[in-house]
């Protein structure tokens, strides 16, 4: 029930950015930015809040969804949602190719193997200039047309306008996340990530449960890479290099992993905190980087954790003396 | 095409040597402490940079830069060990995310201190050149080649023969039957990690001269050796060896035939293959139920 209306606030808060922040076009920038990276920690965090795997290469299949979406809308003309559709199926069908072989590995090797894949791809959207436009990348990608119900006309070239359909999107696959966490499907997923071996006992499929984790993943992730360039309008390696699939990384851990409302937490956060605290963007990775080590030794689970556990403090406290009065 | 293979060759043992070094210090850490430490590619970049710094302003000396580099990275690994991973044994997942915090500050923080552009150092083993047939090198390439040598020596016979060598060995066999006859675990582990340390910082301070010094110099020597490590065999010192050695000559030997822009692509590749074919690499040992 609270959580059902923390919910509710944070969507209404959401739809209300524009509003909250109607002379301030940088804050809502932030912001919208901040959305997208929330999308592909949405889907980190299925993979690792949920089933127990790091992947260290993710931002390398946002790219392949970025590159998808980015060529069908610009060079074949395709609308928005197909584009977005086809550039989803295209990094969940990497992530296939990849999570077929590679899942069977053990963690270390896992997560080594992620991030050879990042380093591959990455190497491939440098590389491609055919396909990708090299170290340069593709500039200039239409925004999403605009369409008109009655007398409301709906427009995404402006700030407002694009920040609406982030949001969108960003709900979308937050529902998704949702209901795939509460499913039967989910609840498997869990017991993956506890312990492999009872689940297995107890009837699990774990190979084919962390292949499909893995490739819805990998496609939400997809998702998250195209709003992105779709965003900044261009598409380039540097986007989806090492350094950003550890921040992204780096979100999800800050926001607590295995918090449906995790990785938007983080993502804001790491967006936004530096431009709110207004330190230098050199300094800002320092800072995070310290953050890491600090949340790895006292709070593994992050702001939502130490959340939680105030809460639950609290919460105890007061039925103990509740307990003492009666 | 003779002597192009055998450029390639030279070129190739010289980077492998590199990556031996980066791979046994992290075969170390894994071996004894099982700690999968991504943070030293950064290690390996200071390693440079402290080289550089001792052989502008402090000493002069190439040879003296070199010890001092390694000193200093020795003396990191002894904090870093007893700050950040000692609390954070046992936990695969919180130990990654330390090394990716400290990948953050340390990369960032030369940045700060040094500025994002490469520095240069040029001792005298970098310009003068020996001929080899048709072929030059520098002497540079083969001091690597030497000192790399001497020093997987020296790890070889010092974890052979001494003492503490032997307390590494059990305690990365046994922690529990190591306390039992009387190694203190803790300072096992300080030990091992120093001494991974300094053979990062060796390497830098060797690969520094004849490339540049720059704050992502460390990157690929750490992603070369940590899939060296893993077609070696997790944990295996002779696979830390052959593997390193290994990726670094295949990696010349493909620039032969496919563009150099994807020399990492095929190194990565083999990974993922070996992965696939014999995942606990060529040295590992298989364990039943873990692969």
């Amino acid at each position: 029930m609270k959580a059902t209306i923390v919910a509710l606030v944070l969507l209404v808060a959401g739809a209300l950015a524009p509003v909250i922040f109607a002379g301030q076009p940088y804050a809502l920038y932030v912001l919208t930015l901040a959305l997208c990276y929330a999308i592909p920690a949405i889907g980190l965090n299925l993979l690792y809040g949920y089933t127990g795997l790091v992947s260290l290469g993710h931002m390398g299949f946002a790219g392949v969804g970025a590159y998808t979406t980015a060529v069908l809308m610009k060079d074949v003309g395709l609308p928005f949602v197909p584009s977005l559709l086809a550039g989803a199926a295209a990094a969940g069908f990497v992530g296939l190719v990849v999570g077929i072989p590679c899942l069977r590995l053990r963690s270390h090797f896992f997560i080594v193997v992620t991030l050879a894949v990042g380093m591959i791809l990455f190497t491939l959207f440098n590389n491609l200039d055919g396909l990708t436009g090299g170290a340069e990348g593709l500039p200039g990608i239409p925004r999403p047309q605009g369409f008109a119900i009655g007398p409301l006309e709906v427009e995404f070239r402006s700030l407002t306008g694009f920040y609406l359909l982030a949001f969108t999107v960003t709900t979308l696959i937050f529902a998704f996340q949702y209901v795939l966490v509460r499913s039967d499907f989910g609840r498997s997923l869990s017991s993956v990530r506890q312990d492999e071996t009872l689940a297995a006992a107890r009837g699990v499929n774990v190979f084919g449960h962390k292949l499909m984790a893995f490739v819805l993943s990998a496609a939400i992730a997809g998702v998250g890479g195209a709003m992105k360039v779709l965003f900044l309008r261009a598409a380039a390696p540097l986007s989806f290099e090492l350094q950003e699939s550890i921040n992204l990384v780096l979100m999800l851990i800050l926001g607590g992993a295995g918090y449906l409302i995790g990785p938007i937490i983080g993502a804001v956060i790491f967006v936004g905190l530096p431009e709110f605290l207004r330190i230098a963007s050199e300094m800002r990775l320092i800072f995070f980087g310290f953050v890491l080590l600090l949340l790895a030794r006292f709070a593994p689970r992050g702001v939502c954790g130490l959340a939680e556990a105030a809460y639950k403090k609290r919460f105890d406290r007061e039925e103990a003396v509740g307990i003492a009065h009666s | 095409m003779a002597t192009a293979i055998l450029e390639q060759f030279i070129n190739g043992t010289m980077m492998g040597s590199i990556y031996v070094l980066m791979a046994l210090g992290m075969v170390l850490i894994y071996g004894v402490m099982h700690v999968l430490n991504f943070a030293h590619g950064v290690l390996f970049m200071v390693g440079g940079y402290i080289a550089h710094l001792f052989f502008f302003n402090l000493s002069g000396s190439y040879p003296v830069a070199i010890l001092c580099s390694m000193v200093t990275l020795a003396l990191i690994g002894m904090v870093l060990e007893r700050l950040v991973f000692r609390s954070l044994r046992d936990n695969l997942r919180m130990q990654i995310v330390a090394s990716l915090g400290l990948i953050l500050i340390v990369q960032n923080g030369v940045v700060q201190l040094w500025g994002p552009h490469a520095l240069q150092m040029r001792p005298a083993s970098v310009d003068s050149l020996v001929r080899v047939g048709q072929l030059s090198f520098t002497v540079q390439h083969f001091v690597i080649i030497g000192v790399v040598v001497a020093a997987v020596t020296t790890l070889y016979l010092f974890l052979r023969y001494t003492r503490l060598g032997t307390a590494m060995r059990a305690t990365s066999q046994h922690p529990e039957a190591a306390v039992v006859v009387g190694i203190d675990p803790n300072r096992v582990y300080t030990i091992t990690f120093m001494i991974a340390c300094a053979l990062a910082g060796l390497g830098g301070a060797l690969l520094g001269p004849l490339f540049l010094i720059f704050p992502q110099m460390g990157d690929a020597p750490m992603l070369k050796a940590l899939s060296a490590i893993i077609i070696g065999g997790m944990g295996s010192v002779p696979g830390a060896i052959v593997g390193g050695l290994g990726i670094g000559i295949l990696e010349s030997m493909s620039t032969l035939v496919i563009p150099t822009d994807y020399r990492d692509t095929v190194v990565f590749g083999v990974l993922i293959l070996m992965l696939l074919v014999r995942p606990w690499g060529i040295f590992g040992v298989r364990v039943r139920g873990e692969n």
